[in-house]
């Protein structure tokens, strides 16, 4: 039993895998690289998809990338009040990273999510984005004022905060009771559990972080 | 000492009872809703993965708080 939980433990942590040797070392942990490989397989993904584009006579490649592009955007855009249609790429392409990296442990990485700096830096951003965009779309003074409600003041740290811990507990809990899987029973069941944690629950966490940033955006901008 | 750390953990768990109860009146009442209309299952059904993901995030705090109770005072 202490053995379990000693290699349940060496699996948690996010080591550090390399030191930059600028500015006294700044290390780079596992999630980094992890988030590395996931930029790497994806621009060149797309590089690849968007060679030669044709108007028309386009070819097969063309196609593939013509229907993903208008269903991830129409996935993103029904969220979206008609005002906000700036916002669906950087809203897809969040829905496209967290997508991938929880989806990432079916390849046998550490998924990047299970590291709660990323969650919290994801979260950081989509608070960020909701308040500037409140202050372009509604002018300052209108956007201070809504801060005379204390319930206002209190979202600016609970909306953050509930959207990281959502994201990290649900990616750290499918992680470790996939590892517990693989040490109790190493052969066929773990692949049953995997549809089912890594792959409908990874998928549907990208698409919530998504849903609910995009709602704040629409409170925020109207 | 560690089985009060145990006992901890353990109770912060019980969070996941709220989850249940929650997730499992959302799926009786999205089933009811399908019966009555079966045209409107497609936006039932996304409504009602919404809702689940959102209920289960109150399991999951409680999840993250047991662990952290076992890190930290370990």
């Amino acid at each position: 039993m202490g053995n379990l939980a000693k290699e349940l433990m060496a699996e948690l942590e996010c080591e550090t895998v390399f030191t930059i040797p600028v500015l006294g070392g700044i290390g780079i942990s596992e999630s980094v690289v992890v988030t590395w490989i996931i930029m790497a397989v994806l621009i060149l993904f797309s590089i690849w998809l968007t060679r030669d584009l044709k108007v028309d006579h386009i070819s097969r490649r063309q196609a593939v990338a013509e229907l993903l592009v208008t269903k991830l955007t129409g996935l993103v855009d029904g969220m979206m009040c008609p005002e906000g249609k700036a916002f669906v790429p950087y809203l897809s392409t969040v829905l496209l990273y967290i997508g991938i990296s929880n989806i990432i442990g079916l390849f046998g990485f550490k998924p990047p999510t299970k590291d709660l700096t990323v969650t919290l830096t994801l979260a950081l951003m989509s608070l960020l984005l909701v308040e500037i965009a409140g202050i372009y779309y509604r002018g300052i003074k209108k956007w201070a004022f809504q801060f005379v409600n204390p319930i206002n003041v209190l979202d600016l740290f609970t909306r953050p905060l509930s959207l990281c811990m959502r994201l990290f507990g649900n990616v750290l809990g499918a992680f470790v009771i996939m590892e517990m899987l693989k040490i109790v029973v190493p052969y066929v069941v773990p692949a049953v559990f995997s549809v089912y944690f890594d792959l409908f629950d990874g998928l549907l966490q990208a698409y919530v972080f998504v849903f609910l940033t995009a709602l704040y955006l629409n409170e925020a901008i109207e | 000492m560690n089985t009060l750390i145990a006992i901890g953990a353990g109770v912060a768990v019980l969070g996941a009872l709220g989850a249940g109860i929650g997730i499992g009146i959302a799926t009786g009442k999205a089933t009811e809703a399908m019966a009555r209309q079966p045209e409107a299952e497609g936006k039932i059904t996304k409504a009602l993965i919404l809702g689940c993901a959102l209920a289960e995030a109150t399991a999951i705090y409680g999840f993250v708080v047991a662990l952290m109770i076992i890190i930290m005072l370990k």
